[in-house]
């Protein structure tokens, strides 16, 4: 439950005539997790892909052009065709898709084409409009040039000093297109005058007739252009309603044929024979021996060669062994050790937490799956950061919609967050705070520990109603069920302190793992020199604990007297601990012992980025609720409506702030504190996900 | 009336949380740039690419720590 699925490794031997059937079954088995053949053994080699591969991969190639042509949307589509339909079609629905597509295609592009052009020469004939002449005028001579253009200023005044009247300038309406007619002799000159101006040129107009005419002839060839293409781009569209889902279809239909047919890729062959060397789950072996021996009887031989236990070995240990007695021609041959591929099974609720885990890493075959303590503690520590009702009702509903709609796995992990961050956010608010927006539901600690003033408002004063403090006592054991033993900014030594336990139990649990984890890989000797050493530093520490804080916070010297039994208790498992733990893993542990204190202040964040937020709260609510509005001052609410709705508008704001922030630092911090301090205790990674051969389908249905 | 030393207080936890603010930042304008490189190479690194960002953010929350120590002492 805890471990990845224990995995037994099987080799599959067969004759090559029945590779066909023996891959359609082990894709039908959907438990088979193949190791990819190496190469290496004397009389075998890479398998080469069954024959209709080449076939289906050059229909494919058509389809997939057919279906980027049609542009069409795989997420539309959501009919499912039988696969025996799409199998007897396929060959008349390719050609004719073919031909239809490319038919319709090439008609659309050459009215594009069309488009375009006239499109183009419209621009370049436009600012020649308002200019009285003709356009076969403005070529054709021999000793005048023409030049047509942009400028920025006019150049009629510097032309008219400069040449002396050798010169036409037509001017457009506006003035700042020119058209100028200048014999040859004087260009050079004609050309500079026109630069210093500004001057950017345009391409002579080609054609005939008065510009205006031309134009109006070019704007109704691109009124029938655009016409006829748009029915060309709803011919497509047709067609693509036509054909998406059955292009869709046979696309899959065809995949699967060349996934099926390239798996002799991953498995050694020789003339006449195939081997298959496969990961199963242990308790999926007998199913799949007996589906073979059902379907081939004694053709194909299954043969289990090791059911893989959770010790490890070192390479390094193996290759000594074999220095010693063997030459190296046998060790050449050793079979890599190989890590079975990871399985993980959990419920819904813990499943939802494995992409927390997977975005560090998949775990490796032989340690405990993660996932478990994610689900526990990520969104407790989210909630405790957070811990508000006004808060945590938001992060219900968006995590149960986010959960309900999105697809998309990054969307899910942060529904998840927000939606089991949101339980718990919701629960330390009512019972641990006792707070919502900020503004406690009655005095917990305000009174005691602030000044009176507008920090001490509670929902109670403010809406005037009496809400009782105490909610029930659990009879029995007497014990008071409260809205709220402490305040976010009143009991910040008291609560900061209690961050520092929960950090303290948060890595030992870590610990504990690492430990189970090291006794299954190496056995109990090396689990408790290396693990169980530093759960007694922690528990060391965590009699030190209160010792040091008595001495530091409340200066009290007869704490760090030698009478006082916790802090020699302390000490001696903290010394204990440590030499064990020198011992185990050598001098890197004396390196890492000041890491002990660090990782357990780190857990401090859990309450300062709480407080920080409560301050920012009571920042809002009083410039809000009481400078503004004067809700629970002296004065009274204000009746100004304008006043009023100000006020609401800052508190709106200041709390959607407020409300961001806490999702980004509460779930960076809170996933942080499981990747770096509680991770590093038992956490290795770099596990194989188990892949088994299956099909998925989406657009096809098998009967 | 607030008292100077008061005031100096005031001043110590605002320095405490804002020179802890730039050491983070500048801590992690490196790293997440680093990570962001790692990712385009790699979309899977995000998850290690985001813890190694945020591990200096623990300066900055000292800091705050700190600065809460000394506001109560206020």
């Amino acid at each position: 439950m805890l471990l990845p699925e224990p995995m037994s490794r099987i080799l599959v031997v067969g004759t090559k005539k029945r590779l066909p059937d023996a891959i359609d079954l082990l894709y039908s088995l959907e438990n088979v997790h193949v190791i990819d053949y190496q190469g290496g053994e004397e009389g075998f080699s890479l398998g080469a892909p069954l024959p209709e591969a080449s076939d289906a991969s050059h229909k494919l190639l058509k389809l997939r052009s057919a279906e980027k042509d049609l542009a069409v949307n795989v997420e539309n589509i959501i009919a499912t065709i039988p696969e025996s339909k799409v199998r007897s079609e396929l060959e008349d629905a390719i050609a004719k898709i073919d031909e239809e597509v490319l038919q319709a295609v090439e008609s659309r592009n050459a009215k594009q084409a069309r488009l375009t052009e006239a499109e183009s020469r419209l621009a370049q004939l436009e600012p020649y409009r308002s200019i009285p002449l003709e356009i076969e005028m403005y070529r054709g001579y021999d000793s005048l040039k023409v030049l047509a253009g942009n400028v920025r200023a006019d150049p009629e005044p510097a032309l008219e000093r400069e040449l002396n009247g050798h010169y036409e300038l037509f001017t457009a309406k506006g003035g700042s297109f020119v058209v100028l007619f200048v014999s040859s002799k004087h260009l050079e000159e004609a050309q500079r005058i026109l630069a210093e101006n500004g001057f950017t040129e345009f391409p002579l107009p080609t054609g005939t007739g008065l510009p205006g005419t031309a134009v109006a002839e070019l704007e109704n060839e691109i009124k029938t252009a655009s016409e006829e293409l748009e029915i060309a781009n709803k011919e497509i569209a047709s067609l693509n309603e036509k054909y998406a889902s059955l292009i869709l279809a046979s696309d899959e239909y065809l995949s699967i044929v060349v996934e099926k047919a390239e798996l002799p890729l991953r498995m050694a062959t020789s003339s006449y024979t195939f081997i298959l060397e496969a990961w199963v789950p242990t308790s999926a072996y007998e199913k799949v021996t007996s589906a073979f021996a059902e379907r081939f009887g004694d053709a194909i031989h299954i043969e289990l060669l090791e059911n893989r236990g959770r010790e490890e070995h070192h390479a390094e240990e193996d290759e000594i062994k074999m220095e010693s007695g063997l030459t190296s021609a046998e060790t050449v041959s050793l079979p890599v050790e190989e890590e079975p591929p990871v399985k993980l099974e959990h419920g819904r609720n813990t499943g939802r937490f494995e992409f927390f885990v997977k975005l560090l890493s998949t775990p490796r075959y032989n340690e405990i799956d993660p996932t478990i303590t994610v689900a526990i503690f990520f969104p407790m520590f989210f909630g405790l950061m957070v811990g508000d009702v006004g808060y945590a009702i938001p992060f219900l509903v968006l995590g149960a919609l986010g959960l309900k709609r999105c697809k998309s796995q990054e969307w899910r992990a942060i529904s998840t967050m927000l939606f089991y961050g949101g339980i718990w956010a919701a629960f330390f608010g009512l019972f641990l705070y006792g707070d919502m927006m900020g503004i406690e539901f009655t005095h917990a600690e305000h009174a005691k520990n602030l000044a009176s003033g507008w920090e001490t408002a509670t929902w109670a004063s403010l809406l005037g109603i009496d809400i009782p403090h105490t909610l029930f006592t659990i009879p029995g054991i007497d014990f008071d069920v409260n809205l709220g033993y402490a305040t976010k900014l009143g009991s910040v030594k008291i609560l900061l302190y209690g961050s520092l336990w929960v950090g303290l139990a948060h890595l030992i649990v870590g610990l504990i793992i690492g430990f189970y984890n090291m006794i299954i890989r190496h056995g109990l000797k090396a689990a408790i020199m290396e693990k169980m050493s530093w759960i007694m530093v922690m528990v060391g520490f965590g009699c030190l604990l209160p010792v040091i804080i008595d001495a530091l916070a409340n200066g009290n010297p007869d704490a760090l007297s030698l009478s006082n039994t916790l802090l020699l208790v302390g000490i001696g498992l903290f010394a204990v601990g440590m030499l064990m733990a020198v011992k185990g893993e050598g001098g890197k542990a004396l390196i890492d012992m000041p890491e002990v204190v660090s990782n357990v202040l780190s857990y401090t964040r859990l309450i300062a980025i709480g407080t920080s937020k409560a301050g920012m709260a009571l920042a809002f609510n009083y410039i809000s609720l009481g400078r503004i509005a004067g809700i629970g001052t002296a004065a009274g609410a204000t009746g100004n409506p304008v006043m009023l709705i100000s006020a609401l508008l800052i508190f709106v704001i200041g709390h959607l702030m407020i409300f961001m922030l806490a999702i980004l630092s509460a779930g960076l911090h809170g996933i942080r504190l499981q990747y770096v301090e509680l991770f590093k205790k038992f956490y290795e990674g770099g596990g194989v996900e188990f892949n088994p051969l299956k099909i998925k389908r989406k657009h096809t249905v098998e009967e | 009336m607030v008292d100077v030393g008061s005031g100096l207080i005031a001043i110590g936890a605002g320095l405490a949380v804002g020179l802890t603010g730039l050491a983070s930042a500048l801590a992690e304008k490196d790293i997440g740039s680093a990570a962001i490189g790692a990712m385009t190479e790699n979309e899977k690194l995000f998850g290690k690419g985001m813890i190694l960002t945020v591990i200096p953010e623990t300066i900055v929350i000292f800091g705050l720590v700190v600065a809460i120590l000394l506001w109560l002492n206020m």
